[in-house]
């Protein structure tokens, strides 16, 4: 487990300055429940506004802790947040440090390049579970002195583990890209164009005649579609999330075992 | 055998041949220098070595195994290159338990003992650390398990005359202790003190392979006499370039020396200087003669 926990150490000031600024944003928005949600002058002005546009932006019923928590907490800054934490995360594990010539060293010891993609791997899930965990505590703690006790723990914990596999689905297609290509600019390209095309499709372009059904293809519709604030996680979700994150890791892993490492 | 290829060839995509059918032996216990210009093939042999990169076909055999997929065989090996990059943000202690612990552990007071040998400062973090106090802490990090194999790429680059020195002690060690070194380099000095043999690679081809003593034999040495008064010197073989100057008599020698000490005998030497055979000059030649082709 040495490249694990030296991937861990290496990364660790990131880890922790993530965790804490995701988690700050959520306590940010969470602590403005009282204040946002139960004012019912914006409730009626958000009633004015066009169904379609409130599609788009996710905007429902602010009267109900859960929806003020999925739209603003859980809707957008944190998910977009972790997206790009997770692509960086992944296009460091292989291909940042290939372009940096400092995978040259570790490969030239006796360690295989499967071990040590997983190892790093196994690091990045670390962190998400870091970062999703702070946040499922500091969320939970905020229910009484915010006001939101009817939103049980156990929600609150159903969509920070949809979250985390959330972000477990770009850190692999990032790493998998940057693995198979060895490409620092190719894996974050993938990821970031890959998380503005899955936004898109679970906001804007649904709302095109026809193009309705393009939500269902969209990781943000796999992360928040189910609403797990109301009716906890979703099986299909995960199952989801995972599978796919198993296809890109698998993909990845085995072109980096075959191809020339740059020099 | 340690090292061995044969008909190594190496493309990248579709693009230039790197290796053009390189056949290659390196003995156990020898010091082996591989030479040749810039592009040549030296760093792409190097990495094929390591398994960093795959042959396009030719065998290759490090310690007797394939290299391909072979994380076991690289316990044996310890590899330096002459651009040694890590992450900046750790100290050199903790770069090496890493590394030490990918290889199962390595004794501190052997990391210990070559970092007191090149005055090394483990402490430091290695981004604050000058270009040639980064190279010793590779030049460590290769030595510290005391592999069978060393491939060193150019491994002195920025390193000091004094840390060269040193790094030839190292070498010498090694080599004394049974250890193959497999070493490329631009440094003819550290060369000419260090290796048994040289290949010499040119475009993807070995093109010779000669022992070091050989080698002194071929090239030429600059010879001074100076004698109490200028004499008449018959024909001396292997001297050519004569010419006086005052008393002082200089030209070049190439291979034995003995007919120039018997020619000069009979007269009053006051002095006598013959350098180092210059192996640069005669590597040159090899390189060029291959540009003409």
């Amino acid at each position: 487990m040495s490249v694990f926990l030296k991937s861990l150490r290496d990364n660790r000031r990131g880890y922790l300055g993530w965790s804490v600024a995701l988690t700050a944003v959520a306590a940010m928005y969470a602590s403005f429940w009282p204040t946002l949600g139960q004012n019912p002058e914006l409730t009626k002005a958000m009633d004015s506004y066009p169904q379609s546009l409130k599609e788009a932006l996710n905007l429902q019923d602010m009267s109900k802790p859960e929806n003020y928590l999925g739209t603003s907490v859980f809707g957008l800054l944190v998910p977009i947040l972790l997206a790009v934490f997770a692509i960086a995360a992944g296009t460091k594990a292989i291909a940042s440090d290939e372009e940096a010539g400092t995978l040259d060293l570790v490969l030239a010891h006796p360690v295989t390049r499967v071990k040590l993609a997983l190892q790093r791997l196994l690091a990045i899930a670390t962190a998400l579970t870091l970062i999703t965990g702070l946040m499922w505590l500091v969320v939970t703690a905020l229910r009484g002195p915010s006001e939101f006790t009817s939103v049980s723990p156990g929600r609150i914990l159903a969509v920070c583990v949809q979250l985390a596999f959330f972000g477990l689905f770009f850190a692999s297609l990032a790493y998998a890209v940057g693995a198979w290509t060895g490409r620092k600019g190719l894996a974050i390209g993938a990821g970031a164009a890959v998380a503005v095309l899955a936004y898109l499709s679970d906001s804007f372009l649904p709302q095109v005649d026809g193009l309705k059904w393009i939500e269902r293809f969209s990781p943000f519709e796999w992360y928040l579609g189910n609403e797990p604030l109301k009716n906890g996680i979703s099986g299909t979700s995960l199952l989801i999330f995972a599978g796919l994150s198993a296809v890109f890791i698998a993909l990845g892993t085995w072109r980096f075992n075959r191809r020339d490492v740059a020099v | 055998m340690v090292i061995q290829t044969e008909n190594l060839r190496k493309r990248y995509g579709r693009g230039t041949e790197a290796l053009k059918g390189l056949n290659l032996s390196v003995n156990e216990g020898e010091v082996f220098g591989f030479l040749g210009p810039n592009g040549a093939g030296k760093s792409t042999t190097i990495r094929i070595l390591l398994d960093l990169l795959r042959p396009t076909s030719g065998t290759v055999s490090v310690l007797g195994q394939s290299p391909h997929g072979n994380a076991a065989m690289r316990q044996h090996i310890g590899y330096l290159a002459g651009d040694f990059v890590v992450n900046g943000r750790q100290s050199g202690h903790e770069l090496l338990r890493y590394l030490g612990r990918l290889r199962g552990g390595v004794p501190q007071a052997r990391i210990d003992e070559l970092a007191a040998l090149l005055d090394l400062d483990l402490s430091k973090k290695i981004g604050s650390l000058s270009k040639g106090n980064k190279q010793k802490v590779g030049v460590v990090q290769a030595f510290m398990h005391r592999p069978k194999l060393l491939i060193l790429d150019e491994p002195t680059s920025g390193l000091d005359p004094f840390l060269q020195q040193q790094f030839v002690r190292l070498v010498r060690e090694a080599s004394a202790n049974g250890q193959t070194v497999f070493m490329s380099s631009h440094v003819m000095s550290e060369v000419q003190q260090t290796c048994d043999r040289v290949g010499i690679i040119r475009a993807g081809e070995l093109i010779a392979v000669e022992h070091i003593n050989d080698l002194r034999a071929k090239a030429f040495r600059k010879v001074e006499v100076r004698f109490q008064a200028a004499v008449d010197l018959p024909n001396i073989a292997g001297v050519r370039d004569e010419h006086w100057d005052g008393n002082v008599w200089r030209a070049q020698l190439t291979g034995d020396a003995d007919a120039l000490i018997k020619a000069i005998a009979p007269h009053h030497v006051v002095d006598i200087l013959s350098e180092e055979p210059e192996l640069e000059e005669l590597f040159f030649s090899y390189y060029q003669t291959g540009e003409e082709k």
